[in-house]
């Protein structure tokens, strides 16, 4: 029951708050209500169902990767959900918002505890479109034009990912996705199995190179829709990609060496591409591509085998979790400069730097030890040349500070409003960072397996508290600050532009689209040419009526008319036609 | 086979004689009228539903008449043709209701619903007939009995698309009809399902029977709409509405599928077609018609004209289905016949509402359309979605199995036609949701035309509905009993095991 309700409710939710009227209080408490079975699925082990009337026979079940990242799920919808009610109130298109906000919401957590292929597409498929009109909610023209890309880039992805679950349930037998992996690693052809789906879920993760409709997508839509966009809905892609991943099963040696040198380009190069960037929101987005990047990285290395699917894949899983609090954080929190006055200032700006912190790996959040988690796996495996990419990752921390100082400078250049109030959504926002907070820097939801791995024979809780206080962990993140802080002061004075960006958003797709009109113009030609051809052919579906209208053609027939009405013809007509019968059936 | 049953019989007189009454009653007489129709189509209805039952407790419904020494008219229930009569009977029920609000105050209403009851009842007969020749009569029944509906409208351009479906389907009538007779020639009287008698005069009269294969199947193909013998659908959508809504998913265009698929299943034998290699040609037609029709709908303007050029497509997916040898593929081909039928029914109703309503016929006119008829173009969104075949509509159940079933089959240029299809799909079924629902409309608000509460009429607004719930629940609903894939999968898992 709890497993379709978590399904269930926000559709409901979805319907009911579309036809509240606007200005109404009280959509962001139907929201969180609509959150709770999933909280609870989250939380508390409940046993896998099977519901035999739904699509193909569809499972829900959780594991614990899943169960983490559907807890970082459940927390970011019900915090947007709230902060979205009072910061829309009194938008015009609110409840159309709302309408899709609840069914993206639908989409996302039904795909996290769908444990079958049908139900998994399905719902995966929901998020996927309903989240479009989130793209396109402020229908300005830059957004119609993110929103397009978003659109053909996802469908693009829907085939491959369709493709893939083809081969992967034909080779599988089985439309369980716990039966995937296994059979991958068995099937000759599953290694390019696997790379449709690594290039299907990529489009969703902003894998490079199919990131680029995410800087575009991402800050279009409203506050709210892009902390849940960024951070609970790109690492969608991830659990597709970890059904998908035989890790530990398998020695992939060239596919791991792809995604781990992948992962290092978007988590280096996404980072320092965003420098470039003036609007906070797509230093954001710039920022979870890089992010990502690293997440990469570590499934990467999990095809090479020698780490089990039990330690790596929560691993990543407790990652993303950071990520995502973290990034949800920042982006609720680019709505706030403008409306939080007075000393609620000083809060804000405490909440953002602790939300930078935790995205860079400094000390005194949950980036820390989940980096330490990346770090230990990194150092582990047999992959050569580990030790550089070591040294990428602490790299990876400099690029990160820099692109997230620049993330803040950008917001304290928009001014403080002259009220000293703190509005509503300052208090979804406390929660998430409260939320957020407990669940990074406590060993809550580590699993044991993983804990006993990495504590070895330390004991738990000094194990954290030296690692929070790894104060050694700061001089990446001191690097970063220091050179973007000389950077702003000396270097650029005023050079630094903060109206358009030096380069455009969207940085590939501009060498794709300049591509695709030259292709374009092609194509046009040639379909002009053709078009010609068929104009003067009439096309052959006129064939029949040309004939039939053909002013002859009526006194060629008016004439046969007047032949067949004489007996004799018909009589040798059909003489002939029984012949022919004869001779053919003979 | 020895005991006669008259419910084959009666299924068919329920709407032949509501028809015939039709004819008989003034124009005026409007109430009469609608309750003939109604009462018509709520009893063929009922009569499909308890023949239904009746066969699941495995009764066997025939119905014999001796027409001539050898010749026989015989109506014989099985599951195929159960599943198709069901289809035709719920949503010619649907229609009717449909067409009693779409031509309210309308011209020779009576001719109409006249021509309107004796084209279902030869859909009915062609889903139930048990003998080949009994297949071809209402075949050319329905040919006929459609051609008053498609000019309907007495206009110019509605009789010169009479006259261009006339040449076609009266050209494929006279093809089948060869091959009709000659099959009757080299092999006999064939019933239904008696795949022996071709299995074992294949070794005999391999070249007849191929030659007559492909008479047969050129004959079928017109009325499904096959490259190169589609071009009478796109033309004749100038037919109202429910006509068009009809014959693109229950009456004309099925007959042809479904004919499809009684000829390789039930009368050349699975084993057969796919020996002799008709199954491959019938493919590569089926997969360039998927092709063909989505690339040709993309360029069309004409709301009514870019659906009839989707229907063009999606029909051959039920001939790939069937050119695919294997169960799943069956399956997909056997399902999509009442998929592609609710789908499509929805989208001509969606366009006839917006059509009636508002007088927008041009898909650049639907900017914002979707404001002001949210349940229309809901229900046509959900359509849509279906078409492109992403869950949980129907049409993902169908593409689902039709790709499922062509890895299997290791055929996997199929999955690319299948793909290639889905984005062509999205590429013209995408901007009128956009339209609909993202774009500002060009004209002041004032200008609407029911200031009512309903956004149509409710006679107009039901049915799409209906069809647009149909639609999402049988892709929701798939997995249970007696839905139409747990049906489709029955007749398909039988056909293998023989």
């Amino acid at each position: 029951m709890i497993w379709f309700l978590t399904i269930v409710l926000p559709l409901l939710a979805a319907i009911i708050t579309a036809y509240l009227p606007s200005g109404r209080r009280g959509v962001g408490l139907i929201f969180v209500g609509a959150t709770l079975p999933a909280l609870w699925l989250g939380l508390v082990e409940v046993s896998g169902v099977t519901a035999q009337w739904f699509l193909l026979e569809s499972h829900f079940s959780l594991d614990t990767p899943r169960r983490i990242i559907l807890l970082l799920t459940v927390i970011l919808w019900a915090t947007s959900g709230l902060f979205a009610g009072s910061y829309l109130k009194d938008d015009a298109r609110r409840g159309e918002f709302s309408f899709y906000f609840g069914a993206t919401m639908a989409g996302n957590f039904g795909l996290l505890i769908s444990a079958e292929v049908a139900s998994f597409y399905t719902f995966f498929a929901l998020m996927t479109f309903a989240s479009y009109g989130l793209v396109i909610h402020s229908r300005t023209p830059s957004a119609r034009r993110a929103a397009r890309i978003y659109l053909v880039m996802a469908i693009i992805g829907e085939l491959f990912l369709i493709t893939a679950f083809y081969l992967a349930v034909q080779s599988a037998g089985s439309m369980l996705l716990a039966d995937i992996h296994p059979a991958l690693a068995e099937a000759p052809n599953g290694p390019f199995i696997f790379l449709l789906g690594l290039v299907g879920f990529g489009v969703k993760v902003g894998a490079i190179p199919l990131y680029f409709w995410l800087p575009l997508a991402h800050p279009a839509a409203p506050a709210p829709a892009s902390a849940v966009l960024s951070g609970a809905m790109i690492k969608a892609g991830l659990v597709g990609w970890m059904h998908f991943a035989p890790v530990g099963l398998v020695e992939w040696s060239s596919l791991s060496l792809l995604m781990v040198s992948l992962g290092f380009t978007a988590a280096l190069g996404a980072a320092i591409y965003g420098l470039t960037q003036v609007d906070p929101k797509t230093n954001l987005a710039y920022s979870s591509i890089s992010q990502m990047g690293v997440m990469t990285v570590l499934l990467g290395i999990g095809l090479y085998g020698g780490i089990p699917a039990g330690l790596l894949l929560p691993a990543i899983a407790l990652y993303a979790f950071n990520h995502g609090t973290a990034k949800a954080l920042l982006f609720m929190g680019t709505a706030l400069p403008a409306k939080v006055g007075g000393s609620w200032r000083i809060l804000m700006w405490v909440g953002l730097g602790l939300g930078v912190l935790a995205i860079a790996g400094g000390p005194l959040t949950g980036g820390l030890w989940t980096k330490y988690l990346v770090k230990t796996f990194l150092g582990e495996t047999s992959l050569p040349g580990a030790q550089t990419f070591l040294l990428l990752l602490t790299l990876s921390a400099v690029t990160t500070t820099l692109l997230l100082s620049r993330f803040l400078h950008l917001l304290y250049q928009i001014k403080a409003p002259a009220k000293k109030v703190a509005p509503a959504f300052l208090l979804p926002w406390v929660l998430l960072l409260l939320a957020g907070g407990w669940w990074t820097m406590t060993p809550a939801l580590l699993p044991a397996e993983l804990m006993n791995y990495i504590t070895k024979e330390k004991g738990i809780m000094a194990f954290f508290w030296n690692l929070l206080t790894n104060w050694g962990a700061l001089w990446p993140i001191t690097i970063g600050v220091l050179v973007m802080a000389f950077t702003l002061k000396f270097a650029m004075l005023n050079r630094w532009p903060t109206k358009n960006p030096i380069l455009p958003p969207g940085d590939f797709l501009h060498i794709i689209l300049l591509a695709g009109d030259l292709l374009a113009k092609l194509i046009g030609k040639g379909i002009s040419l053709l078009e010609y051809g068929i104009k003067s052919l009439q096309g052959p579906e006129k064939l029949f009526y040309r004939i039939s209208d053909d002013k002859r053609t009526s006194q060629i027939s008016a004439y046969a008319e007047i032949l067949l009405r004489r007996w004799e013809f018909v009589g040798i007509g059909f003489f002939i036609f029984f012949i022919t019968l004869f001779l053919l059936l003979r | 086979m020895e005991t006669t049953s008259y419910l084959p019989l009666l299924i068919l007189v329920s709407s032949l004689i509501p028809g015939t009454l039709i004819l008989l009653l003034r124009e005026e007489q409007v109430g009469l009228r609608t309750f003939l129709n109604l009462f018509g189509a709520v009893a063929k209805v009922g009569l499909v539903a308890w023949v239904f039952a009746g066969y699941m407790r495995g009764e066997e419904y025939t119905f014999f008449f001796r027409l001539a020494l050898d010749l026989t008219f015989s109506l014989r229930v099985d599951q195929l043709g159960l599943f198709f009569a069901a289809l035709s009977s719920v949503l010619w029920l649907v229609t009717t209701l449909y067409a009693i609000g779409y031509l309210e105050g309308g011209q020779h209403r009576r001719r109409f619903f006249a021509f309107f009851s004796f084209c279902v009842t030869a859909s009915t007969g062609i889903a139930l007939s048990g003998n080949v020749l009994t297949f071809f009569i209402f075949y050319e029944f329905l040919t006929l009995s459609t051609y008053p509906l498609v000019v309907h409208r007495g206009t110019d351009k509605a009789v010169e698309a009479g006259r261009t479906y006339l040449w076609y389907t009266i050209g494929g009538g006279t093809i089948l009809f060869l091959g009709v007779v000659g099959l009757f020639v080299v092999a006999g009287p064939i019933y239904f399902g008696q795949t022996e008698i071709i299995a074992n005069l294949i070794s005999v009269n391999p070249t007849q029977l191929t030659i007559l294969f492909f008479i047969i199947l050129t004959g079928l193909a017109v009325k499904a709409a096959i490259f190169p013998l589609h071009g009478w659908l796109p033309i004749s959508m100038v037919a109202p509405a429910p006509v068009s809504a009809l014959l693109h998913a229950v009456a004309v265009v099925k007959a042809g599928a479904f004919g499809i698929v009684r000829l390789v299943y039930d009368v050349y034998g699975i084993q057969v077609a796919e020996q002799m290699n008709y199954l491959s040609v019938l493919a590569v037609f089926a997969a360039f018609t998927i092709i063909y029709g989505s690339v040709r709908a993309m360029f069309q303007d004409d709301f009514k004209k870019r659906l009839a050029f989707s229907t063009v497509s999606q029909l051959s997916y039920i001939a790939l289905g069937v050119a695919i040898p294997g169960v799943l593929t069956s399956t997909g081909a056997i399902v999509h016949l009442v998929h592609q039928g609710i789908m499509k029914i929805t989208m001509f109703f969606a366009a006839g509402n917006v059509a009636e309503t508002y007088g927008y016929k041009k898909i650049s006119e639907l900017n914002g359309i979707g404001r002001r008829m949210p349940l229309t173009m809901g229900a046509f969104t959900i359509a849509a979605f279906g078409m492109i075949g992403l869950p949980p509509v129907a049409g993902f159940i169908s593409k689902w199995y039709l790709g499922l079933g062509a890895v299997e089959a290791g055929s996997y240029w199929v999955v690319f036609v299948l793909l290639a299809s889905s984005a062509l799909n999205a590429a013209y079924f995408l901007p009128i949701v956009y339209r609909a629902w993202y774009c500002e409309p060009d004209y002041e608000v004032s200008r609407l035309r029911n200031s009512g509460r309903l956004e149509a009429q409710a006679l107009l607004l039901i049915p799409v509905v209906v069809t647009g719930i149909l639609s999402i629940a049988a892709g929701v609903f798939a997995a249970m009993a007696g839905s139409p894939l747990s049906i489709a999968r029955e007749i398909a898992e039988k056909l293998y095991l023989l």
